[in-house]
């Protein structure tokens, strides 16, 4: 449990000072830090889990089946070294408000592996609001299919 | 002067009562009926130039659909100047308005000197008389000029015919390009093209700059790109996130949000020091700011209420106020040129249409009909808003004028377009 | 001196309430509680009915003259009854609410004219688009016997000049009133001769 203690201590510092006025230099650190994507380059490692956590409507909860497949997860997980976890939503509702409920779909389920132990550090979150949809149709099978957590490791 | 007071008043309330008043409120569903005359020419000037003209104004006013035009065949004559005009011969036919004019003369540089002329029948006055020289290879140009100010004079409303929209292309599932054209549709440009998504387009002020969100690096970062020279830079602020810039009215700043661990907060970013500043700090999302027509305020999204809902917060005093109450879905705010009222995304029964409300008023009026209505963009005049919707699996872009009598649809582009965003004025 | 000035006053005073009463009985059949401008609307008229009358019952139209009295005296009884059997009310309330409606010949005749009138200007209105602003303007209307408009003036014109010249336009286009022929003279003289048409943005200025 102590370094979880530690990281979580250590992401609100980072929050603050980022909320704080930080100059260039630091922005620029962080930034690059966050953006890193050295990883895509790097071969994705193959199971044989569904890598997608489906969610309702303008909703970012994890029902027991998503708790479950994620479970299943944390074996695989502890052989990767890169967990990308890519939020999605459907056509439905507004393009930045979208983006942002990615991202939250995303981080829950960043905050479940969290719990169950995985590192942080391991986690890259990225959110692709309504941008890049599975299926294009307009009807409720494709937007149930395009509300979604993508799971990937490396 | 206290007993001139009582007698005044004695006799204003005598006349006041027994005078019958009928109230009216409600307007006509007809359009303004308009006569484009072709433009007569002077002696040695090629006709074509005076039909290209009127045939111009004539495309330009009815683009939105705000008026009605005379067809030529049902015209009585053709007058090129006041002497020759009859209010009679117009009021017969049901018109409501005529533009006649003419091509006076071509003097050594080529510069084509043209007069134009706009009668209201039903008052039989002339309403408008103007001259404008321009050249013979820019009758594009002259014609936008001359129908700017017909407008301005029929509606008391800007001219919005020289304006521009920007949009985003999704053509393939792997091309966004992010494009600019003149408002008819014509001289289309394209700005970007990314393998990534392209979103949240907003033009700068003097419409010298667009700021974007592009997914280039992997993931939503804010770009500025100058429009002359194509030089674009990622503004670089912080966190996961970056997106749905908008400039502030005097074009100093800009308003975004920047998602801290996961976040979404509303902050100022100001161009020139690059500093941020923070405006809303809270658990929910918090998107989609756009600015007052005063810069005092600033109109956001939030689900801190559970659902999406429209805020407004002081950026001086950092107030806030929620402005949508009713259904569970009120998003994408953008504030009137008057700053009166607002538009947005109104979620109904799984519709999602665009939605005006007056900020005076706890009312929410629909103003489309179809069911993925969103991304509205209104005219620099306040009078058409501009959507993005779906037909199939294509996205178009419609348009509706602010009284409702006209709606339309912009020409369809070779893939998905989405995301208009209307430019302002130029000054 | 000052004793002089308190009784003028007081006169005055007087007289401006005689004139406040004077002025109230004086707008003779247009009695419609405080209000000085009507909103008509034949739809109004209709429902005003329907509140009144059980679907059951036979709806008369207004345009129904020749039975008037008769009819009117029918249709309050058979209402009251309806109205009495199904909510039981007090019978003196739903006489008060049925002197409030019962219309006097009269006065539907106004009404009935001042909707067409309003009908008619609305379909001619060519309204500017402003979404906003809450205008108002008050045109004068001077008509001949035979209806012929004589003159109109825009009196009270709005803040927004755009407004002004839609009005000014839609004025234009009307030539006759036929609708006031069918009034008997003394209507027309009372109510038509000069009335004022006020025009509004939207319905939410009072």
């Amino acid at each position: 449990m102590e370094p979880i203690g530690i990281f979580i201590l250590a992401m609100l510092c980072q929050v603050y000072s980022c909320a704080a006025n930080v100059s260039d230099s630091v922005e620029r650190m962080q930034y690059a830090s966050v953006a890193g994507d050295e990883y895509l380059q790097e071969e994705r490692l193959e199971t044989n889990l569904d890598d997608k956590v489906y969610f309702d409507f303008d909703k970012s909860t994890l029902d027991a089946e998503d708790k479950n497949l994620l479970e299943q997860y944390l074996p695989e997980i502890k052989k990767a070294k890169i967990v990308r976890l890519e939020g999605h939503c459907d056509e439905r509702g507004t393009r930045e408000y979208n983006l942002a409920l990615g991202e939250r779909r995303a981080l829950e389920v960043r905050d479940f592996l969290i719990v169950k132990g995985v590192s942080g550090k391991k986690i890259r979150v990225v959110s692709f609001g309504e941008e890049k949809p599975l299926k294009s149709a307009s009807n409720e099978k494709a937007w149930a299919e395009n509300r979604r957590v993508e799971i990937s490791l490396y | 002067m206290i007993r001139f007071l009582f007698v005044a008043l004695i006799l204003v309330s005598n006349s006041i009562f027994s005078i019958l008043e009928i109230e009216i409120l409600k307007g006509s569903d007809n359009l303004s009926k308009i006569a484009f005359v072709p433009f007569g020419v002077d002696d040695g000037i090629e006709e074509s130039y005076g039909r290209q003209i009127s045939r111009n104004i004539e495309k330009n006013m009815l683009l939105f659909g705000e008026f009605e035009n005379l067809p030529k065949s049902e015209m009585l004559s053709y007058p090129s100047s006041g002497n020759d005009f009859y209010y009679r011969d117009w009021k017969v036919l049901g018109v409501d308005y005529s533009v006649i004019g003419k091509v006076n003369s071509v003097n050594s540089l080529g510069n084509l000197n043209i007069s134009y002329s706009l009668f209201n029948i039903n008052r039989r006055i002339k309403l408008l008389e103007g001259e404008i020289v321009g050249s013979e290879d820019n009758i594009e140009g002259i014609s936008k000029i001359i129908s700017n100010r017909i407008y301005e004079e029929i509606t008391g409303l800007k001219g919005i015919f020289d304006t521009k929209l920007a949009y985003v292309i999704n053509s393939d599932a792997d091309t966004y390009q992010m494009c600019i054209s003149d408002i008819d549709g014509k001289n289309e440009q394209i700005l970007f093209s990314s393998k990534a998504p392209i979103m949240s387009p907003d033009w700068s002020p003097d419409r010298k700059k667009m700021a974007y969100v592009s997914f280039e690096n992997g993931l939503a970062e804010i770009f500025i790109q100058d429009l002359q020279s194509g030089e674009r830079n990622s503004i670089q602020a912080l966190g996961m996130t970056n997106s749905a810039p908008v400039w502030s009215p005097d074009g100093k700043s800009l308003a975004l949000v920047v998602s801290f661990s996961g976040n979404p907060d509303i902050f100022l970013y100001s161009i020139n020091s690059k500093r941020l500043i923070r405006l809303t700090n809270h658990y929910g999302i918090d998107t989609e700011p756009s600015w007052s027509p005063d810069s005092k305020k600033i109109i956001f999204t939030s689900d801190r209420s559970g659902s999406p809902q429209l805020y407004e917060i002081n950026t001086q005093s950092k107030r806030k106020k929620r402005l949508t109450r009713d259904g569970n879905y009120n998003a994408r705010g953008r504030y009137f040129p008057d700053g009166k009222s607002i538009f947005f995304v109104h979620g109904n029964n799984g519709n999602f249409q665009i939605a005006t409300k007056k900020l005076s008023s706890r009312y929410i009026e629909t103003l489309t009909s179809t069911s993925l209505d969103e991304s509205p963009t209104i005219s620099p005049n306040g009078n058409i808003i501009i959507y993005a919707t779906k037909d199939g699996s294509n996205g178009y872009l419609g348009g509706i004028t602010l009284d409702g009598k006209s709606r339309f649809s912009l020409p369809v582009k070779n893939g998905s377009v989405r995301e208009p965003a209307w430019s302002p004025l130029l000054n | 001196m000052n004793k002089a000035l308190t009784s003028l006053n007081t006169f005055f005073l007087v007289l401006l309430f005689l004139s406040l009463i004077f002025s109230i009985f004086s707008i003779p059949k247009l009695n419609i509680d405080k209000t000085q401008s009507i909103r008509v609307n034949f739809y109004e008229l209709i429902q005003e009915e329907d509140i009144l009358f059980d679907s059951s019952f036979p709806k008369t139209t207004v345009k129904k003259e020749t039975k008037k009295t008769s009819a009117t005296d029918e249709k309050i009884k058979a209402a009251e009854a309806a109205i009495v059997s199904k909510f039981k009310i007090n019978k003196l309330d739903i006489k008060n609410e049925i002197s409030k409606i019962k219309l006097s010949k009269e006065r539907e005749d106004i009404l009935r004219v001042s909707a067409i009138i309003q009908a008619r200007i609305s379909s001619i209105w060519i309204k500017p688009n402003s979404l906003s602003e809450s205008l108002i303007a008050k045109v004068s209307i001077n008509l001949a016997p035979s209806g012929e408009l004589l003159n109109f003036d825009l009196i009270e014109p709005s803040i927004n000049s755009s407004f002004n010249n839609s009005i000014l336009t839609a004025m234009n286009k009307m030539t006759f009133f036929e609708e006031v022929l069918s009034l008997d003279r003394k209507l027309f003289e009372q109510n038509f001769r000069n009335f004022n048409l006020v025009f509004k943005s939207s319905g939410e200025i009072e």
